[in-house]
């Protein structure tokens, strides 16, 4: 399995499709990359040089996407600096609600999880 | 959809008057607005601010990572109190 901007590891699929299984490398900017990198894109991943697999990642950091830790940590960076202002969006981050305006009276599952029964018991 | 750029910042005359004069003054008194939709501009930055809720006033200190939300997102207008707890019969 070839290995690509240190950790991951695609499979044996198409090099367009493989490079998607990075976090932060969706399929444009997969198909930009193979396309960039002048390989052909009906070929499997396993098949790439080392010398191609380092041209990949070298246009990822030269195109100025983030990628898997960086990524994520600047995502993370975000919503800290969200709940740190204490903005209504902060807010709704920390209580793992809805941030843009949704309803949650139902629905809204994605965000509150899995249900969770609450309410009176009435008296009988 | 975010806000064309060409247009800049919007921020209420009036208030942006008593920002003017504040930041002029180097006052620090809490300047009491009901303009919720005044964004945060680089000039706000470290005063106090009360914001309406629809109600009341929260206090608002803008910091400067504040800058370019609007004021009404620091003043929240619902207030939860949480459901009435499950009582066994």
């Amino acid at each position: 399995m070839p290995r690509i901007l240190g950790v991951d590891i695609p499979a044996n699929k198409k090099i367009p499709f493989s490079l998607r299984y990075i976090y932060g490398i969706g399929p444009t900017v997969s198909d930009k990359l193979v396309r960039m990198a002048g390989i052909d894109p009906d070929r499997r991943a396993h098949t790439l040089t080392e010398e191609e697999l380092n041209k990949i990642s070298e246009l990822v950091v030269a195109e100025g996407h983030l990628v898997e830790g960086d990524l994520r940590r600047e995502i993370a960076g975000n919503l800290k600096r969200l709940q740190a202002i204490q903005c209504y969006r902060g807010i709704r981050h920390r209580r793992g609600l809805p941030v843009r305006g949704q309803r949650t009276k139902c629905n809204a599952r994605t965000r509150k999880g899995k249900r969770k029964t609450v309410g009176v018991q009435k008296k009988s | 959809m975010a806000r064309s750029l060409k247009k800049g910042f919007f921020v209420d005359p009036g208030l942006w008057k008593r920002v003017d004069k504040a930041q002029a003054t180097d006052d620090r008194k809490p300047i009491k607005t009901w303009s919720r939709r005044s964004q945060i501009t680089p000039e706000f930055v470290g005063l106090n601010f009360e914001v309406h809720n629809g109600k009341g006033f929260m206090p608002v200190h803008v910091t400067e990572n504040m800058v370019g939300h609007r004021l009404g997102e620091f003043a929240p207008t619902r207030q939860f109190k949480g459901h009435q707890p499950h009582t066994k019969r």
